[in-house]
């Protein structure tokens, strides 16, 4: 941790020294440090600050140290744009902005009007790249829509689920996402049916009158694929059990982490699809590995998935800066699209002219059996999920 | 048969909900005409006394881990002490401003209260297992429900019933209806002004408390923004209830509860999304025909 401190600290006396001095490497983080957002940019930009501390300890990136600046977004939308500007002015190569895409999107395009390329810590929209704002701008995570087009799939061929219902809470695009992703994915599998969908807010108090509908059905069902977020996530789970519905429970990522379990005792029969296993069962014993470096550099194991797309970001960056032998935006934005299935720690990532996104991706699922969360399994639903889809 | 008295049932328990909520906020304006926005963040604060101050993820439960019987009077305790100390800190300075800086006052209690949390706690919702015996399915007339749904329900009964009696049996009842129907004429008769208000802002804490302890056990999450949604209810409640009147803010709590369960079950899927927008709806429309609200408390019949 205190090699990152300071690269930071020298970074940030650096900062405003040079601006387009090409003899310097500069990722710029305009992220949430203060703010509700923090909780989420936090973590995967300390697992960026792993990766640059990796390639510097190896040599650095084209035989220079990567330097860090960071401007603190505030979880506001207009500091976030004011945060861009800082970075760029203090010669940012990349400017790296909030996880959410209505956080992030402020800074991305004050990066894609000055030309560089921004990265989306770990938003899951289509939009927060080439469709939201504009063709040098790509999110480290995967779409929204592949999480629930994989937990369908996985659960019909799996655990033989064909009779499904799907709870949307209609709060964020995220949770849509979730949802279009099972929709796009439910009338492929043979057999398998709606029995049933209903909608609720996260911030509902009482999700009573959405049970009773699941209860009023003839048969409970199979799988309910429940499209939803923290903090609504818990309270629409205890809740469910506590009326005695006991199905498989789907969900999206965002539910991942052992932190909320307390609330919902001996909580099974749930499952949830991540990039990488915190609970120190990956099957990549490097990303094991990781959670211990990550451990050592923070003092706290990684809380959720969401700590990982921040170290893919910069890994993938780093190698496309290393084959186009610049960081010219145009040259490494050409070689990231050239990813095909690249190999990272967390699974392969590919990035096309047409999408700077993940819509296929391997995914581990994790099982929760009376309240122990591990990993079951892992999936990558049969093809990709067609850009047209996604843009619904 | 089960199935309707599943819907009434949950239509009870979160009309219950909001009517906790529209009481707590109806009883300090009948008695200083004070909008408290701050009511929610109480809601929220109540929750958070549970935990020990942190900003990780996993949440250190510390007087969560009482017993019930020491837990929930706790846990009022420290709703009504909050309430109180806003009232002695902050409110008592506004006690000649007019009605909208009062407001304004309510705020910006509400957002410090909020921003304490933020950064005793961080933004990060917190999970906690409150009560886990409530969470229990319970088979009443043919319906399955969690037993917190009919804790809920009782309680709130109880506590109106308690409020009834409290409000027209006791002395400082009595006072506290007088400085509600004519705050000025009841000092003018002796009515201790600042004893009736810091009672009202206690017993409005206290039911926050209880509010906080349904939504945690309830949800299992402990969020700083936690209490808005049902203060925002509650305020609405208060207000298609007739403003100041008690027992207006109940049945309103309890008419918008059941509007919200009813929405739910009879829209069309497509529609559900925007329930909301038919409950609010739904409140326009009592507005229209009946501008006062449904009760009209007499304390403010000529101040408007």
């Amino acid at each position: 941790m205190k090699r990152v401190i300071a690269v930071l600290a020298a970074s940030t006396c650096l900062g405003s020294a040079a601006f387009g001095d090409d003899d310097r490497i500069v990722v710029g983080f305009a992220t949430a440090e203060t703010g509700f957002m923090q909780a989420y940019d936090k973590p995967a930009q300390d697992a960026a600050m792993i990766r640059i501390a990796e390639i510097n300890e190896a040599g650095g990136l084209l035989g220079k140290q990567i330097e860090v600046v960071n401007a603190d977004t505030k979880t506001d939308r207009a500091e976030g744009a004011k945060a861009g500007l800082s970075v760029i002015d203090a010669g940012a190569d990349i400017v790296v902005v909030s996880c959410d895409y209505d956080f992030g999107a402020p800074a991305a395009l004050t990066a894609e009007s000055s030309g560089l390329i921004s990265f989306f810590l770990c938003a899951e929209s289509i939009k927060a790249g080439i469709q939201g704002v504009g063709p040098n701008s790509f999110s480290a995570s995967v779409l929204a829509p592949v999480q629930g087009a994989t937990m369908a799939q996985w659960a019909y061929e799996k655990k033989e689920a064909r009779s499904f219902y799907r709870l949307l809470d209609t709060w964020t695009e995220y949770n849509k996402g979730i949802c279009d992703g099972f929709d796009y994915m439910l009338p492929q599998l043979a057999d398998a049916t709606l029995v049933g969908e209903d909608t609720f807010l996260n911030e509902d108090a009482s999700i009573a009158a959405q049970i009773t509908r699941i209860k009023g059905l003839p048969e409970e069902p199979d799988a309910i694929m429940l499209c939803t977020m923290m903090p609504g996530a818990v309270s629409a789970i205890k809740q469910l059990r506590a009326a005695g519905i006991n199905s498989m429970i789907l969900n999206g990522s965002g539910v991942d982490g052992s932190y909320w379990l307390s609330a919902v005792p001996d909580l099974s029969n749930f499952y949830t699809p991540v990039q990488g296993s915190i609970y120190g069962d990956d099957p990549n014993a490097e990303v094991t590995a990781f959670n211990a470096k990550f451990k050592e550099a923070t003092g706290g194991d990684p809380s959720t998935q969401y700590t990982y797309p921040g170290y893919v970001m910069i890994d993938v960056w780093a190698k496309a800066v290393e084959r186009a032998g610049t960081t010219e935006t145009a040259a490494v934005v050409a070689e990231l699209e050239k990813m095909n299935a690249e190999p990272t720690l967390f699974g392969p990532r590919t990035f096309t002219s047409e999408l700077h996104h993940q819509n296929q991706a391997r995914y581990l699922i994790v099982e929760t059996n009376a309240g122990k969360p591990g990993v079951v399994d892992e999936w990558t639903i049969s093809a990709p999920i067609p850009v047209a889809d996604l843009m619904k | 048969m089960g199935s309707v008295m599943q819907v009434v049932f949950d239509a009870a328990s979160l009309g219950s909900l909001y009517a906790l909520g529209a009481l707590g906020i109806a009883l300090i304006f009948g008695v200083m005409r004070l909008v408290n926005f701050a009511h929610g963040d109480v809601i929220a604060a109540c929750v958070f006394v549970l935990l020990w101050p942190s900003v990780d993820a996993v949440a250190i439960v510390f007087a969560g881990n009482l017993p019930w019987f020491l837990l929930v009077p706790f846990v009022l305790a420290m709703g009504a002490a909050l309430s109180v100390a806003s009232e002695v800190v902050v409110f008592r300075r506004f006690r000649n401003a007019n009605p909208a800086t009062m407001m304004i006052a309510s705020f910006a209690l509400g957002f410090v209260i909020r921003y304490f949390l933020l950064m005793l706690y961080s933004s990060r919702p917190k999970s906690i297992s409150l009560l886990p015996t409530l969470s229990q399915p319970v088979e009443i007339m043919g319906a399955r429900i969690p037993l917190l749904q009919v804790i809920t329900i009782v309680v709130t009964i109880g506590v109106l019933f308690g409020l009834t009696s409290f409000l027209r049996r006791t002395r400082f009842g009595l006072e506290m209806r007088a400085a509600a129907e004519n705050f000025t004429m009841a000092r003018v008769l002796g009515v201790r002004a600042n004893r009736v208000i810091m009672g009202a802002f206690a017993l409005s804490g206290a039911l926050a408390a209880a509010i906080a302890l349904i939504l945690g056990s309830q949800t299992g999450t402990a969020n700083i923004v936690m209490g808005a949604n049902v203060m925002l209810m509650a305020f609405i409640a208060t207000v298609i209830g007739g403003m100041g009147s008690l027992a207006g803010a109940v049945i309103a709590g309890f008419l918008l509860g059941a509007i919200a369960v009813v929405m739910q079950v009879i829209l069309p899927p497509d529609a559900r999304a925007f329930r909301d927008a038919f409950v609010y709806g739904a409140v326009i429309l009592v507005l229209i025909f009946r501008p006062q609200g449904l009760l009209t408390a007499r304390g403010t019949k000529e101040r408007v």
